[in-house]
């Protein structure tokens, strides 16, 4: 079994780089396959997702390129519009290709989505979309199947400003005949730049940022360079280790834009912070005040940052209270915390998370910021922390071992490796 | 701008009236709009995308384009291109 060993209490001190945003580029990777040539796209980061999204990719008949973060995508040869049932359910993204070859073929299979175990993630509003652009939807032996003989404009009205629902409406629509509107649609950064990339390649979006989007069909699209924004949780999580244990660290390749809660709850809390326009600067402060959070769809607190920000409470002079407003079961990092010296109490869907001093202990990561969180806490804690199951780490942090190391962080992966597929 | 520029590797004459003063806005706009023209974007649309948002995402890293409209206030960017429009008619 992979795992993190940590040494905590070290003081960490430098420069650390944001990678490119893990949930840009997969919707953009899949939507390289609407063009009718190759497509190179820049930060890229190489993840395990990433590279299993490449994967359903080849075997979809794509010619698909990735070395140092930079991935060619030629679609000219795709024969397939069903994605590899295996893969497909090892990520949760591959549910982009269904709008995708929706759009460009008429009809889509994949998988029922896998992802994190973070609560119920039904894509319900993803297929009401596809309705609405006149597609028929079935769902038989955990597979998804959708097909249109012609795809044609819709309004739709998301019940709520699902991300992926938005994405994969946008993609579906870009080919389809006149002009859809999304009302209630997400407002995430990473459906701007999807958006970038899409109309760079001859898309006609606009909206994109806002909660009304309008795409007007198009009949093709050629392929284009793009590169991908930075990870906006990737860099709330390293300001929040810099908050916990920095002596002067400072996080580059930010859009400070992005993650202006996390820094407004920081600076509430009493940590050290310098804004500029490519990163941010942090210390740790010696007495941190409490706050509550609360997450909320984007420009909300995120959800993608709960864990970590609980970390960060318990080591305020105070009680704070932490409700989670988007994933019902995203609380699983609260009981391997509490292994390590955590005092929270959990009611529903709010935590009360006293200050707490925390002990090194072996934990598991059960999803991906669970396990960030772990990290952070082990940063944080009192001797050695070993962290199991970093595969999900690994599905989103960019060689984090190699980055936290460069801060200073006595951090070592079991066994020594890179990421692969699987 | 007189013309718009579609080969890049052309010299293109701009009709900048020098004695007009111009304000910081409107050259950061301008630098930003050719930045996104070059890399094949529709600059207007880019540009609306920012200002109805607010999010850089929507400007192109190329030749610091994001880095430069980020040291404007985005009402500076509107008083601009309001005035400027205005003053033509």
């Amino acid at each position: 079994m992979d795992k993190f060993y940590i040494q905590g209490r070290n003081k960490l001190k430098g420069e650390i780089q944001v990678s490119g945003a893990k949930n840009a580029a997969l919707p953009i990777i899949s939507a390289a396959l609407l063009a009718e040539s190759k497509s190179t796209l820049l930060d890229i980061p190489d993840l395990r997702d990433v590279r299993n999204l490449a994967a359903i990719l080849e075997k979809m008949g794509a010619k698909v390129d990735f070395t140092d973060n930079k991935m060619e995508i030629d679609p000219a040869s795709v024969n397939k519009h069903a994605t590899d049932p295996e893969l497909a359910r090892k990520l949760r993204a591959s549910y982009y290709l269904l709008g995708v070859m929706l759009a460009k073929e008429g009809k889509a299979r994949t998988s029922l989505p896998g992802g994190c175990n973070i609560g119920n993630r039904p894509i319900d509003l993803h297929l009401k979309g596809f309705k609405a652009l006149g597609a028929e939807v079935k769902i038989e032996h955990g597979h998804v199947e959708v097909e249109a003989d012609n795809l044609t404009a819709g309004q739709i009205y998301l019940d709520y400003p699902s991300v992926g629902a938005t994405i994969n409406i946008m993609l579906a629509a870009t080919m389809a005949d006149g002009k859809t509107i999304i009302e209630n649609a997400a407002r995430e950064p990473e459906i701007i730049d999807l958006a970038n990339y899409l109309t760079v390649m001859g898309a006609n979006i606009k909206g994109a940022g806002t909660d009304i989007i309008k795409i007007v069909g198009v009949d093709k699209l050629e392929g284009q360079e793009h590169r991908i924004i930075p990870d906006r949780i990737e860099a709330g999580t390293y300001i929040i280790a810099g908050a916990i244990a920095g002596e002067d660290v400072y996080v580059k390749n930010v859009l400070v834009e992005h993650i202006k809660p996390l820094l407004a709850k920081l600076t509430e809390m009493g940590v050290e912070l310098e804004e500029d326009i490519s990163g941010v600067r942090i210390s740790a402060a010696e007495k941190l005040n409490s706050v509550d959070i609360k997450t909320l769809p984007y420009p909300g607190f995120p959800t993608d940052l709960q864990a970590q920000m609980m970390v960060m409470l318990t080591q305020a002079e105070e009680p704070g209270i932490v409700t989670e407003t988007v994933w019902e079961d995203r609380f699983a990092h609260i009981d391997e915390l509490a292994r390590m010296g955590a005092k929270i109490k959990l009611d529903g869907h709010t935590a009360l998370v006293h200050p707490s001093e925390f002990q090194g202990a072996e934990v598991e990561a059960t999803d991906l910021r669970a396990g960030a969180a772990l990290i952070l806490a082990g940063l944080a804690a009192e001797g050695l922390t070993v962290v199991n199951e970093v595969s999900h780490v690994e599905r989103g942090y960019e060689n984090i071992v190699d980055k936290l190391q460069g801060i200073g962080a006595v951090i070592q992966r079991e066994p020594v490796g890179r990421v692969t597929t699987g | 701008m007189s013309k718009k520029n579609n080969n890049h590797d052309e010299t293109v004459k701009f009709d900048f009236d020098l004695s007009e003063e111009v304000s910081e806005a409107g050259y950061i706009l301008k630098r930003v709009y050719h930045a996104l023209e070059e890399r094949g974007y529709n600059p207007v649309n880019q540009i609306v995308g920012y200002l109805i948002s607010g999010d850089p995402a929507y400007i192109t890293s190329y030749k610091d384009a994001r880095t430069m409209i980020r040291t404007v206030d985005r009402d500076d960017i509107l008083e601009e291109l309001i005035s400027s429009y205005i003053n033509k008619k």
